[in-house]
């Protein structure tokens, strides 16, 4: 207690990015220097604001985007203040004063107040269903929006207004993006990427109003339109106003600090008033405000050593870069990008393939580049223009050319502080220091130390070259190439599987054992995973390891975030009955289940079931699980075919549900979804499943490598054949080579890309013997797998393999383990209070 | 600090079942009083009682994670939690709270502090 007093007080205002961040560094610095106070205007403690774009376009929850929960900042000792608005600074009296009544006086302050949108001087404004796109409640308020009206215009072609367009038009609205210049993104794009990015878009189904400058909004409260300053107008019900930001600078002015544009800090982010620091999109440095959070990263890093006596290098202004965030659009830009008179320039335009990329170069050296269509280089990139790299013949190979070429160490030339994970703020100090203390030799280990690489992975490639740089000889570089399973292991799937087979290890614990894993009992990455290989390998010896299973394949239901789950019984094929319909209804009313929903993949799923309950429910439903939370065989998407379909040249639902029959519970490394279709026109969606088969007249087409979740893929032709024989071969045999060398977790498309469709093709199409040696040991596998659930059909199965199998899968007629599994415990008193 | 609790003391046991009620590495819940508990035993016989929420910032259960020596991976966001003391492992942090739990006569006892709701968690 006593401590805490002598710490000097720190106090904050602005609980966004830029300053937690600042408070975070502290905490590592100097844990014990300061007492912390933080106000925030916002109801909700720190999160990640760049990720409202995925808020909006509802592919991620507010929940998933808070960086810095409640409890942190109590673990910390901080004093929160959400909701709270500060009103006065006294820089005299050295105290803040808050719309709550609270004043805290302080020892040091820091104004991290962020910016706000700026509003169009123009008449209308001020009308109903007009807004900026800054916080979660402007987010909240766009999807209600959405809800209720078509039309939406957004008022601004950079950056955040694209990432707002795209996100209304997937909640379903008409969106027109109002542009004051002809191209997009213009003070990232040249002419050329905007064309390329604006034609992308509307295929999207993004509309454009470019070179039009919004004069006027119409309508009577709310607004029903804009007019522009050439006449024309535009109908719309709702404007997102992305047409720059403005930063909050008014307290800080109000109190006698001196504002610019941004409050003005020098280069160790102090202010005109004694022991006042401004931080994040609120300040200005030398002429510059700005607005995205690598350079506030920057900043926060230095600002923090100057509070702890650190000894800093100062702060003297950052190269920004800019990635677009809609999925499909691969858009970078960093440093220079406009053609002059004294740059030299490396391009490389494609409009067939569209990609388009740019380097520019002064007297050699890089200054700045475009990337569109394909950003694969745009971490090196950003690092080559960071430090001025020369261009050199292997650079230039890396970009416009074809192979992988070795580009040398240039991380030796980057600053200590520069930021290299830009998702997690780390710097490359802290990550040579973590390397060089704790003696982390794998990207693994640098993770789960710093944290860097641990969001989009965009940032490994430089990663493993500052691992290079600091490890020198002992780097070892086909170590780092060929990717350990995880951190408790150096071994790649492929030595880990190689030595299973030759020393013959059975059990995990064997394998962990006799390949000297450094952690005993393994983790959550290598448990499922060497539970699946050895499976795999060995499909009558291996006994499925229960406690290695995710909790969804060990409960055979999804589980939800509520800790309720989902069960999703088969249907094979999409194909139902009256009577299992009845049953399902039947069951859904006794159990009250939250809600009955058609899934994507043609079944029900009862959503809402408590733990306990689940196995009562399999027992009344008696039907097979749908297995829609397996790494296996989910559903085999059928069509209507030639059983009804006018169409048809093919029995697409015969097939369907004979392939769901034969392939369904047998261990895959990834989830793998199939789809059957009658002809072309292909109503069940061939071109985004694992495997996608398309009936001709005479023929099947077998596509092969699709996939339509996070990076969606199109299945590629693997090969026709005329019987249906040929294709379940075909189809056995391919899910078997997939298995027998996939990794666990990669899908097929990420498979086939690894190795190549030609030797997918030389494997099962061109080599007859291998394709019947692999159908043979698919046959051996299925004969094992069995349904969890449902005992007489467990029983159906057995006696049809003529084998009984270790019991796990009698969850239903084993009470003893089904109560331990599923059901909870409760408590009673003991009298006397055991000794201990 | 619950360190500063005396374990006969100040709290009070309950019997929550017997040692053959649990699986190996597999967690099971248990209602005491108003608190969600999660029991784990891991492969070396050892007993460990936990709150049963997760501490990631998407909230959640823990009796479903994956227990590995006495770490537990967290089922909702996949952090490492020690099981002796509830605290979360590096690069995350954070502290579930544990209980004193043991084993009298083959009947497993979980102790509940008696002001519990109170200052539990320091
Ligand atoms: C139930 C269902 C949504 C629906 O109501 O339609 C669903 C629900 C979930 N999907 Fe899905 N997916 C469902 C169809 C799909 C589809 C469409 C399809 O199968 O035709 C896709 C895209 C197609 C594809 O996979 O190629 C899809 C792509 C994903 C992905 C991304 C996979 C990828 O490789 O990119 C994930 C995440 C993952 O697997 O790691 C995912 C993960 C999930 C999980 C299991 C997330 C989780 O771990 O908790 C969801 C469980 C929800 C819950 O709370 O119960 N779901 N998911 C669908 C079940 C179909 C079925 O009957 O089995
Ligand atoms: C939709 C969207 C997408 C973006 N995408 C990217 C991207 O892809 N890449 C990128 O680098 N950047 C992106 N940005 C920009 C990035 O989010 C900002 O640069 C960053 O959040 C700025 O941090 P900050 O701490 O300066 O301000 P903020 O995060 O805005 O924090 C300031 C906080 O201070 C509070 N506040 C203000 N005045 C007071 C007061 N008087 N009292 C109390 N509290 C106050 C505000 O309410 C706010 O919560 C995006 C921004 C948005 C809105
Ligand atoms: S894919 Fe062809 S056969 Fe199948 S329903 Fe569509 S049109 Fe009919
Ligand atoms: S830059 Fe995204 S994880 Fe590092």
């Amino acid at each position: 207690m006593e401590e805490t007093q002598q710490r000097k007080r720190l106090v904050m205002i602005g609980n966004g990015m830029a300053g937690i961040n600042t408070i975070e560094h502290i905490l590592k610095l100097a844990p014990n220097s300061y007492h912390i106070t933080v106000f925030g205007s916002e109801p909700y403690p720190n999160y990640n604001r760049i990720q409202l774009s995925y808020v909006l376009e509802k592919s991620k929850s507010v929940e998933e985007i808070i960086l810095n929960d409640y409890t942190w900042y109590e673990a910390n000792g901080i004093n929160l203040y959400t909701g709270t608005q500060v009103t006065t600074i006294d820089i005299q009296q050295k105290t803040v004063e808050a719309d709550n009544g609270v004043k805290v006086a302080y020892d040091r302050l820091i104004i991290a107040t962020g910016s706000r949108p700026f509003m169009l001087p123009v008449p209308g404004v001020e009308k109903q269903g007009i807004i900026g796109f800054r916080d979660i409640a402007d987010c909240e308020h766009m999807l209600q929006t959405a809800d209720q009206y078509k039309k939406a215009a957004v008022i601004g072609g950079g950056l955040l207004g694209l990432e707002a367009a795209k996100g209304l038009s997937k909640l379903g609205m008409d969106v027109t993006v109002v542009h004051l210049f002809k191209e997009l993104m213009e003070r990232q794009l040249d002419p050329t990427a905007a064309r390329m990015l604006q034609t992308e878009l509307e295929s999207q189904g993004l509309k454009f109003a470019t070179g039009k400058q919004t004069a006027q909004f119409l309508g009577e409260e709310r607004v029903s339109g804009i007019r522009f300053a050439d006449g024309t107008e535009l109908e719309t019900e709702f404007v997102v106003m992305a047409a720059g930001i403005k930063p909050n600078v008014e307290l800080a002015q109000a109190s006698g600090i001196e504002v610019n544009r941004g409050i003005l800090v020098d280069d160790y982010m102090r202010t005109s008033a004694a022991d006042v620091y401004a931080i994040g999109e609120c300040n200005e440095h030398r002429g510059i405000s700005y607005g995205l959070v690598a350079p506030l990263f920057e900043q926060g890093a230095v600002l923090a050593k100057q509070l702890c006596e650190v000894e800093t290098e100062p702060y003297e202004g950052s190269t920004v870069s800019t990635q677009l965030k809609i999925s499909g659009v691969d858009v970078f830009s960093a440093g220079e990008f406009m053609d002059a008179e004294d740059l030299s320039i490396v391009r490389m335009h494609d409009d067939w393939r569209r990609i388009y990329k740019k380097v520019l170069m002064r007297n050699g050296r890089i200054v700045g580049g475009i990337l569109i269509g394909d950003g694969r280089e745009m971490s090196r990139l950003q690092q080559w223009i960071r430090t001025g790299t020369v261009m050199t013949e292997a650079i230039h190979t890396a970009i416009v050319g074809q192979g992988a070429p070795d580009t040398g160490n240039t991380v030796a030339d980057l600053a200590d502080e520069e930021i290299v994970c830009g998702c997690n703020g780390v710097s490359k100090k802290r990550i040579v220091d973590a390397i060089s203390e704790n003696g982390l030799t794998t990207v693994e280990e640098i993770k789960a130390t710093t944290s860097a690489c641990r969001s989009c992975g965009g940032c490994r490639p430089v990663i493993e070259q500052i691992l290079q740089y600091v490890l020198g000889d002992q780097y070892d570089s086909a170590a780092a190439k060929k990717e350990a399973i995880c951190a408790c292991t150096t071994l790649s799937r492929d030595e880990v599987v190689r030595e299973i087979k030759e020393k013959g290890l059975i059990t995990s614990q064997e394998v962990r054992y006799a390949l000297e894993w450094n952690n005993k009992e393994g983790c959550s990455k290598c448990r499922p995973a060497l539970n699946y290989y050895l499976g795999m390998i060995w499909p009558t010896e291996h006994v499925d390891e229960r406690d290695s299973r995710l909790v969804n394949e060990r409960m055979h239901a999804n589980i939800q975030k509520d800790g309720t789950f989902g069960v999703v019984p088969r249907m094979y094929g999409g194909v139902t009955t009256p009577e299992d319909l009845r049953l399902i209804a039947d069951i859904a009313v006794k159990y009250k289940v939250k809600m009955v929903k058609v899934t994507g993949g043609q079944r029900l799923d009862l959503l809402g079931i408590k733990k306990e309950d689940l196995p009562n429910i399999w027992k009344d439903l008696g039907m097979p699980s749908g297995y829609a939370y397996a790494k296996a065989l989910r559903t085999v998407k059928t069509c209507v075919g030639s059983q009804f379909c006018r169409f048809g040249t093919k029995d697409s639902i015969g097939l369907g549900i004979l392939i769901e029959k034969k392939f369904e519970r047998l261990d895959m490394p990834a989830k793998f979804k199939m789809a059957v279709n009658g002809c072309p026109r292909n109503c069940a969606e061939s071109a985004t499943k694992d495997i996608g088969i398309v009936g001709n007249e005479g023929a099947w087409e077998i596509y092969v490598g699709g996939n339509g979740g996070i990076k969606a893929r199109l299945a590629e032709l693997l090969c026709k054949v005329r019987t249906d024989e040929e294709l379940l071969e075909i189809i056995a045999a391919f899910i078997q080579h997939y298995r027998e060398t996939g990794k666990y977790l990669e899908r097929t498309s990420d498979w086939i890309e690894r190795v190549g469709l030609q030797s997918v093709i030389d494997t099962i199409v061109n080599d007859p013997d291998n394709r019947r040696a692999l159908v043979e040991r698919i046959e051996q596998a299925l004969g094992q797998v069995q349904e969890p659930w449902n005992g007489a059909l467990v029983e159906r199965i057995e006696q049809a393999l003529g084998q009984v199998q270790e019991p796990w899968n009698e969850i239903l007629d084993n009470s003893n383990l089904r109560e331990k599994m599923f059901d909870d415990l409760s408590a009673s008193v003991v009298p006397d209070r055991g000794t201990v | 600090m619950m360190s500063s609790l005396r374990p006969d003391q100040d709290y009070t046991y309950y019997r929550v079942g017997t040692v053959d009620d649990f699986i190996e590495r597999i967690g099971r819940k248990v209602k005491v009083e108003q608190a969600d508990i999660a029991v784990f035993k891991t492969s070396e016989g050892e007993w460990f009682a936990l709150e049963n929420r997760s501490p990631g910032p998407r909230g959640g259960t823990l009796a479903e994670g994956i227990v590995s020596g006495t770490l537990l991976y967290d089922p909702i966001c996949d952090w490492r939690i020690r099981l002796t003391d509830g605290e979360v492992m590096d690069p995350d942090s954070g502290k579930v709270q544990t209980y004193p739990i043991h084993i009298e006569e083959n009947e497993v006892r979980i102790g509940i502090p008696k002001s519990e709701g109170g200052e539990a968690n320091g």
